[in-house]
């Protein structure tokens, strides 16, 4: 990597380090490699939103080109939002393509993402039907988003009504994440959930 | 007393007059240099944009190459023109 990447990695990896949020355990910063190319961020679901309570791993590789160039980041633990691919974790942020500007550091790409949970643009999706439920749906929205925090982010139950729907799946042999995408898709209808599933 | 100078050596300190202690860009003192030099001073210099924010010019440069439409200041995403 350019002198300029690893020494600027190394002062934001500090910076992060040493923050206030970090002291309040809301975003942090750990090392994968010893080059400073990858890293593995987490930041704290937002109070007051449905991913209260949650624990969201990021997957960030800083590229050769750093800080000209934004640093890739995806989401690693599965989540539910209209700017973040419920597949494949890929992230929908100005920042972190087009408006990325080099005074940018670590600590602002993770609170930039806390902000994008809390503020979700659903007219700019990065997943199309995440963003639908959203607009039409709101409700449900919620509620799903929960459950998906509940179960890949360490955040408590608040959906228990979701659960028998799963189970009615799970007991018809369908694997428990496929369930939960078929009807979280669907607005927890389990009739459209498992004609989506078997047909 | 008399004294007679025989010699003597000069010593002079200098520092950038810059509004911040670091460039915003590689996050190095700005008396000290950019990561790709050496010697700080007139080797590594510090240029300022009319929005009044102030970069190594090696780091700024690098910086406007690598924006391929608009060129803005990194840190207020002004449209950047060099002072002066």
């Amino acid at each position: 990597m350019a002198n300029i990447a690893v020494a600027r990695i190394k002062r934001e990896f500090k910076e992060v380090v040493k923050s206030e949020e970090a002291a309040k355990c809301a975003i942090k910063v750990e090392l994968v490699d010893n080059n400073f190319t990858e890293l593995r961020g987490e930041i704290a679901g937002p109070p007051d939103t449905p991913y209260e309570s949650g624990t969201f791993i990021l997957e960030i590789k800083i590229p050769e080109t750093y800080p000209f160039n934004p640093p890739k980041v995806r989401f690693q633990t599965k989540i539910w939002h209209p700017n973040i691919s419920s597949v494949t974790g890929a992230i929908c942020l100005d920042i972190l393509r087009d408006q990325w500007a080099a005074a940018m550091t670590l600590r602002t790409v993770l609170l930039s993402l806390q902000a994008l949970l809390a503020a979700a643009e659903p007219d700019d999706p990065q997943d199309a039907v995440v963003a639908r439920q959203f607009k039409e749906n709101y409700e449900i929205y919620v509620k799903t988003a929960k459950h998906w925090s509940y179960k890949y982010a360490g955040a408590p139950n608040r959906t228990p009504e979701l659960d028998s729907k799963l189970k009615q799946l799970a007991d018809m042999g369908v694997d428990e994440h496929r369930a939960r995408v078929a009807l979280s898709s669907c607005d927890w209808d389990l009739a459209r959930a498992t004609e989506t599933i078997f047909s | 007393m008399k004294v007679t100078v025989k010699s003597w050596t000069a010593v002079a300190t200098w520092r950038w007059v810059a509004n911040d202690d670091n460039c915003g860009i590689c996050r190095m003192a700005f008396d000290g240099c950019c990561p790709d030099c050496k010697i700080p001073g007139d080797d590594c210099p510090l240029v300022w944009g009319q929005c009044s924010h102030c970069f190594h010019i090696h780091c700024i440069m690098k910086w406007l190459n690598s924006q391929q439409v608009h060129q803005q200041c990194p840190m207020c995403r002004q449209e950047w023109k060099f002072k002066e």
